[in-house]
């Protein structure tokens, strides 16, 4: 799963890979366009339903989070 | 150093988003050259936002007012000469405030006015299979989107272009066309261009979906694409998902996609249905209980 959505995030957003911070967003590494696309590729890629409540800035703070969620949401 | 000369001694900018971030920047990096005072005011918040953050790190003035009457009464109380820069802002300007000497508002329109008025245009431009579209600045009057026009910039819609690239595009270009005439509109020397409207010019609310919000499988499927596509922002919530009746069920449209006929996977509560150009529809549903 981990090798998956690393794929999805070096895909549109390549910078996240190496991000070491706690805020992509803030910083911007990240923007809410490409958070849209993010969210769409790992719907798709893990047959998932992510929430409107669940993209916000905290889950996609970086690599770790994003990985943290779809675990979250795979076990739901 | 010596200022540039303009009237406006105060800039107040009313948004959210990219567009409304990126001229935010823009006007308090050109304060040193104009010395007006700026403030943001924040009217809808949005969860991804980062206009408040722009304004911690920068030091500009931060104010949320999602309340209409509150956003009202306080830019009705302004008397310093100020120009209000509304982008990516649903907030309709009170004909009172608009008439007011000492101000002077501009709002960037996601369309080429005159077409396509009112909320959503994006959506409408893609539902109605346009080939280009654009942003315009335009002057604010008290009818909606009736100003005369600033600048205008277009672009290309591609065949799979979705609602919220489409925006992204746009949001770039509001930029691009704000940097342009930002000293024309301080200066107060713009040739602002009249709107030519036909009678009957259609107005889009925000109420407004389309298609009615219905996917009707029994419509080319270059026409549901079209529709998939123009309701499309993720997970924002301006639109209700799309509903469609599979095998006489009501059914909510959860995603869709196009893909090659050989990426093709039979799964449960799935629909494939053939494009012209020899792709696949591919769309995920689920059964509505209360219909079932």
């Amino acid at each position: 799963m981990e090798e998956k959505v690393l794929e999805i995030l070096e895909e549109y957003c390549e910078e996240a890979l190496d991000y070491t911070g706690d805020n992509m967003m803030e910083e911007g590494v990240i923007d809410s366009f490409t958070v849209i696309n993010i969210v769409s590729e790992l719907e798709d890629a893990f047959d998932i339903e992510i929430d409107a409540k669940y993209v916000v800035a905290e889950n996609f703070r970086n690599k770790e989070a994003v990985i943290e969620l779809v675990a979250r949401l795979l076990e739901e | 150093m010596e200022t540039m000369k303009t009237n406006f001694t105060r800039i107040v900018v009313i948004g959210y988003g990219k567009a409304a971030g990126e001229v935010l920047k823009y006007i308090h990096d050109r304060r040193a050259d104009y010395g007006y005072e700026l403030a943001f005011i924040e009217h809808e918040p949005h969860a991804l936002s980062i206009t408040g953050q722009i304004c911690r790190e920068r030091g500009i003035p931060f104010a949320s007012m999602p309340d209409k009457r509150e956003l009202a009464d306080y830019l009705a109380e302004i008397q310093e000469k100020t120009l209000i820069v509304s982008a990516s802002n649903n907030f309709l300007f009170p004909a009172a405030l608009v008439e007011k000497e000492n101000i002077t508002i501009i709002n960037f329109h996601n369309a080429l006015l005159p077409d396509y008025p009112g909320r959503n245009a994006p959506s409408w431009v893609i539902y109605r299979g346009e080939e280009r579209t654009g942003i315009t600045w335009h002057y604010v009057t008290a009818g909606v989107d009736e100003g005369n026009i600033i600048i205008q910039k277009s672009c290309e819609i591609g065949s799979d272009t979705k609602a919220y690239e489409l925006t992204e595009r746009l949001m770039d270009l509001a930029c691009e066309g704000f940097y342009e005439c930002f000293d024309g509109v301080m200066q107060e020397n713009v040739k602002a261009k009249p709107q030519e409207m036909q009678p009957g010019r259609r107005m889009y609310r925000s109420t407004e979906i389309p298609g009615d919000g219905f996917l009707n499988l029994a419509e080319e499927p270059e026409k549901l694409y079209r529709l998939l596509r123009s309701v499309d922002y993720g997970k924002s919530g301006i639109f209700p998902p799309l509903q469609t009746e599979v095998a006489g069920v009501r059914a909510e449209i959860l995603r869709y996609r196009k893909i090659a006929p050989e990426k093709r996977k039979e799964e449960a509560d799935m629909l494939h249905l053939p494009l012209a150009d020899g792709n696949l529809l591919k769309i995920k549903y689920c059964m509505l209980e209360m219909y079932k």
